[in-house]
């Protein structure tokens, strides 16, 4: 029964039971076990899939994580009980997960320049912002694809978002906004279907003007008809992106005649450009990430070392966090879609609970990086996973169950800029490095 | 006397009696008594043999026969308690036992007593076990003993006086004359005395104080060591000699087995040293007579004279200071938080050593100019090169325009100085840099008369700026904080060593007179005053009036840099042998605090502009962060806390850290190298 159980240690044992919340085919009978006490999770995989096989020849091991009363076994299992202070008398309730591990590595996309944006909110196509100041939208599939490329911006890329897609399968149009640090937001409008062997050259059908600095970030609400965006001069703008939409589809076919055809550029930009619908001032620094989680609460972070609430239609603050230090990505997530994540100068990722009363203190803190945290990202449906990015090369993944990064993903060779997830078992990264790295296969329930 | 007496006075009591023995021994006849005393002793113990043989007589003797050696020989033991059950009350001289007489019963005794007169003379002699009469005389003695007189009536305690001398006039008094008068009256003098201490008394000018009484009170201890006290201190210090050893176990005639060194040991003796070998070797002897006279004791004993002799044993003034308690108690570090600790960043591109750094006033980027010809401008968030100018020389100085809408680069190349457009800041401000940086005709100077020889505004065609020709190498630049003026210091002993130029007019000055070499120049951060600082000293300038305020005498041997601090009242001076000044403009010329930090070239010093921190670089490859409090209240002193040791860059040619700037506003410090790397270190 015991892998690699011998002599005195098999001594000391502890009563286990086997439960797990997977579908039939991975579930163990539910009798109890003596298990030796000095195993780790990788002896208690082994006992797993050891105890799969007996009831299924075909089963292909596997490997598991294993939770005690919702933690993570991170270390041998008598050493986790006397840590926890729990019990051996008593027969032990192992729940066992599928490990959460990367299990592939795609061919990194190769960009121009740095690629310091990247969004993979669409299952089918991830879209990439890179410093030789062009959008890219790459299509999935295991051939490297640029499908578009989004000319027009006069300043490297720093945020790129889908705002939303429309129409099946070979008919998606697609709907997205950049922010640039020309200190301008370009909407555009393109649409799938049209394949052809090189990639199509899009421009945008309206420019969001009215930052006097870099834009850092851009967010799109929950009901997709406004966006905000932080800037360098410490101001947050929302954007009415819906009524643009209307009349979008016409002037973006028009821009690209008229592109094409004569570059009367100016007389075309007086029109298209929109105004913001309103501004949030607060920050006293640059407000590098601004999200909209809800569709009246806005959350940013700022390098005047604070996290602010904004309640959006009255536009006022209405929480204010300061963890000095100079905060680079902000994320909304886990349990309640209430957690704050956010990183910046320091190597440092900690996590927040604004329901929390009394205190400002964090619930989390993983320190595993070695350099500044460029990106955070709560998993879209996992309360428990999350990504961190830093500057020292390293895409880590983590669960809030441990204090150990789940898994480590070494892929780039410089700075990491930006990371997402995709597609829910995949981490897109961008970095210095110029390559869109996809990281895929990662599991999570 | 003797005898006779004795026998005649044989009732009085035994104090009396020995009274009378004293008085015998002096008496003129001491010679017989010798006799006398022989013959008493005999008579004592032929009495006491008497006494032995009939026990049962002498126990119904009267009191009178006290003198008789008592009964009892048990001596002074409490009868009571040992002897209460026993049959005896002790032993007699011959050791049989005393029987105790039987006792009578409390009624008996007390209808003995009611019928007896004379039972209130009768007294319990509880050593002998008998009662006593005492006889009528003995009660007289008694009475009078207790109402204080002699014991025996015909004691004449006032007998007249014999004169045994023989004299002139005996029969007469000491002297006939007689009595003086004033032995009645009493003295005038006195009494004039007392009226007076009276007097002084009353007015207050005498206090009566009990000090006197206490002074009574002055006990000293007799046998104490007084080496210590205060009066020996006091009259210079008598120090006792040092005390010899006591002799211990080992130096007994025969000492404990474990004292004496085994064979092995003696031999290791003779291999030390002679200083180190034990003076005395344990050894046994069987009797104390066979130990042999000690044969270093002489010379031990001289030696131990001629130490003290000529040992200076003078006190030594030593004050026994904790030197911990000497450090100035120093706010903890966690406390002045934050402040740059590790570097995270690294901007990568020069190809050779930086010479200088520059932090644009938003915070967004970093200019650079390196030996290798080019300034650089750097994203801070990043770490991305953004811009790259091709100088084309070595570029000494960069410095931002501290006004946010001109975004103007100044770069110190060898004779010119460059004023570039960084591009940065949106469509507006890059017209309006277009126009400013524009010189529609190059002899716009002309008019500057004295200065036209000294510099000349030039429009730079490859890079569509300002190049503006010195006549001499320039040494260091500084914008006012305005952003309009901006100051060059070309390091020549003339009277156009300082110049100042206004941006919007093209238009050059120096104002100054002359005054050494300077070195740096630099504005204040609010008022319209001006720091020149030459070798050795800082010159300060009122601007508006053109005269010199105050002169700082740094005690250094050559400035290298020096830094304003953003209230405008303190300054940090760097010099070239790694010491750092701080002067208080409010407090004196001299420094408040002179820091020896670096043990090379401090090359550049700097305050941060919003966080109470300055730092210095160094060639020693290592920058220093220190915290400094300025107080608000003129009376509280700056205080100054060194903070951090940033570490990382390499050394190249014996060039360190070549500079060092402060975020505008975050707490972390840029570090140019001579590795060519710049280094953001945060907190």
């Amino acid at each position: 029964m015991e892998p690699n159980g011998s002599g005195s240690d098999a001594s000391r044992q502890v009563q286990a039971r086997f439960v797990t919340r997977l579908p039939p085919p991975l579930r163990v009978p539910p009798a109890s076990m003596a298990v030796p006490s000095h195993l780790t999770r990788f002896g208690l995989s082994d006992i797993v899939n050891l105890l799969l096989k007996n009831s299924d020849p075909d089963h292909e091991n596997q490997p598991f994580d294993f939770l005690i009363d919702g933690e993570l076994v991170r270390m041998q299992l008598d050493e986790f009980l006397i840590a926890k202070g729990i019990s051996a008398e008593k027969v032990l309730e192992l729940e066992y997960v599928k490990a959460v591990a990367p299990r592939k590595q795609e061919d990194p996309r190769p960009h121009d320049d740095w690629v310091s944006a990247v969004d993979g909110s669409n299952s089918s196509f991830i879209l990439t912002g890179c410093y030789d100041t062009f959008v890219r939208i790459w299509k999935s599939g295991d051939v490297s694809e640029c499908t578009h490329v989004l000319e027009g911006h006069t300043g490297a890329i720093t945020s790129a978002k889908f705002i939303d897609i429309r129409g099946v399968e070979n008919e998606q149009n697609f709907h997205l906004v950049t922010g640039s640090k020309d200190r301008l937001l370009r909407l555009w409008k393109c649409d799938a279907a049209k394949r052809r062997g090189d990639p199509i050259r899009v421009g945008a059908y309206k420019i969001l003007a009215g930052h006097t600095s870099s834009v850092q970030s851009v967010s799109v609400n929950p009901s997709r008809e406004m966006i905000c965006s932080g800037s360098w001069d410490c101001s947050i703008k929302l954007w009415d992106v819906k009524e643009s939409e209307e009349d979008g589809d016409g002037t973006t076919i028009s821009l690209k005649k008229r592109k094409v055809n004569s570059k009367t550029k100016e007389s075309v930009d007086a029109r298209l450009e929109g105004a913001a619908t309103s501004t949030l001032v607060g920050h006293t620094q640059c407000v590098s990430v601004a999200t909209w989680p809800d569709p009246d609460v806005l959350y940013s972070a700022s390098w005047d070392h604070s996290v602010r609430q904004w309640d959006v239609p009255s536009g006022k603050e209405t929480w204010t966090m300061v963890c000095g230090k100079a905060l680079n990505c902000l994320d909304i997530g886990g349990e309640g879609s209430a957690l704050v994540a956010a990183g910046g100068s320091d190597p440092v990722l900690r996590i927040w609970d604004p329901r929390k009363p009394g205190s400002l203190a964090p619930i989390f803190q993983y320190s595993s990086h070695s350099s500044w945290i460029s990106a955070c990202k709560w998993h879209p449906r996992s309360w428990f996973h999350l990504l961190s990015a830093s500057y020292d090369g390293k895409v880590m993944l983590w669960d809030l169950r441990t204090a150990w990064p789940l898994a480590v993903m070494e892929s780039h060779q410089d700075k990491v800029l930006c990371a997402d997830w995709w597609k829910d078992d995949s981490v897109v990264s961008g970095g210095a490095d110029s390559k869109l790295c996809i990281t895929s296969g990662i599991e999570i329930q | 006397m003797g005898k006779g007496k004795y026998e005649e006075s044989s009732s009085d009591e035994e104090v009396n009696s020995s009274s009378d023995v004293v008085e015998a021994s002096s008496d003129e006849e001491v010679e017989s008594s010798s006799d006398e005393v022989e013959a008493l002793s005999d008579d004592v113990e032929s009495s006491e043999d008497e006494s032995s043989s009939d026990n049962e007589k002498v126990e119904e003797s009267d009191s009178s026969e006290d003198e008789v050696a008592p009964r009892n020989t048990v001596g002074d033991i409490p009868l009571v308690e040992w002897h209460k059950d026993e049959e005896h009350i002790g032993y007699d001289i011959k050791g049989r036992k005393i029987k105790k007489q039987p006792r009578k019963d409390k009624l008996a005794s007390f209808i003995e007593g009611a019928d007896d007169p004379k039972n209130w003379r009768k007294i319990y002699d509880e050593y002998n076990d008998e009662e006593i009469e005492l006889t009528k005389d003995e009660i007289k003695i008694i009475q009078r003993v207790i109402s204080g007189r002699t014991p025996h009536a015909e004691v004449n305690p006032y007998e007249d006086y014999v004169d045994w001398f023989e004299y002139e006039d005996k029969g007469h008094p000491l002297s006939n004359a007689p009595e003086p008068k004033r032995r009645f009256i009493p003295s005038k003098w006195e009494q004039k005395r007392v009226a007076n201490l009276v007097r002084k008394i009353r007015a207050g000018l005498i206090k009566v104080s009990d000090q006197n009484k206490e002074e009574e009170h002055n006990v000293y201890s007799l046998w104490t060591d007084d080496t210590d006290s205060v009066e020996n201190k006091k009259r210079g210090g008598y120090v006792p000699a040092p005390k010899p050893k006591l002799p211990g176990h080992e130096e007994a005639y025969n000492p404990p087995v474990e004292y004496i060194p085994t064979a092995e040991e003696i031999n290791s003796y003779e291999l030390m040293y002679e200083e180190d070998r034990p003076k005395f070797i344990p050894r046994r002897y069987l009797n104390y007579r066979s130990v042999p006279a000690y044969d270093k004791g002489v010379k031990e004993s001289f030696d131990r004279c001629l130490d003290q002799y000529l040992c200076p044993r003078t006190r030594k003034k030593r004050i026994n200071i904790d030197p911990e308690s000497l450090k100035p108690k120093l706010p903890s570090r966690k406390d002045l938080r934050p402040y740059p600790t590790t570097c995270y960043l690294e901007y990568r591109g020069h190809m050779g050593p930086v010479n200088c750094i520059s932090v644009d006033p938003s915070g967004q980027w970093l200019a650079s100019g390196s030996t290798d010809g080019t300034a650089r401008v750097w994203e801070i968030e990043t770490g991305r090169c953004l811009k790259i100018w091709e100088v084309g020389e070595v570029a000494r100085q960069i410095c931002w325009n501290p006004s946010p809408d001109r975004p103007i680069l100044a770069v110190v190349l060898e004779y010119d100085v460059l004023l570039l457009n960084s591009g940065m800041g949106d469509i507006d401000i890059q017209t309006k840099m277009k126009e400013l940086l524009h010189i529609s005709e190059p002899g716009a100077t002309e008019d500057a008369g004295d200065s036209k020889s000294a510099v000349t505004w030039i429009q730079h065609e490859k890079h569509d700026g300002i190049r503006m020709k010195h006549f001499k190498a320039v040494s260091s630049i500084e914008w006012h904080f305005k952003g309009d003026y901006f100051t060059t210091v070309v390091p020549s002993g003339d009277s156009k060593a300082i110049l100042l130029h206004q941006l919007s007019k093209k238009h050059s000055e120096t104002p100054f007179r002359k005054l050494g070499i300077p070195v740096t120049a630099v504005f204040h951060p609010s008022k319209k005053k001006f720091f020149v600082a030459t070798k050795k000293f800082v010159h300060v300038y009122d601007l508006s009036k053109v005269e010199k305020i105050q002169k700082l005498e740094t005690g250094v041997r050559e400035i290298s840099s020096i830094s304003i601090h953003p209230g405008g009242e303190n300054i940090i001076v760097g010099s070239k042998e790694g010491k750092m000044c701080w002067f208080d403009l409010e407090l004196s010329t001299r420094p408040y605090k002179t820091l020896k930090v670096h043990s090379k070239d401090i090359t550049r010093v700097t305050f941060h502009r919003t966080y109470p921190l300055f730092a210095s670089a160094s060639d020693d490859c290592t920058a220093y962060v220190f915290h400094s409090t300025v107080y608000s209240d003129l009376n509280q002193n700056p205080l100054i806390v060194p903070l951090e040791i940033l570490r990382g860059h390499k050394p190249e040619h014996g060039r360190g850290v070549l500079d060092c700037k402060y975020h505008p506003r975050q707490p972390w410090l840029f570090t140019a190298g001579a590795d060519s790397i710049i280094k953001l270190y945060c907190h």
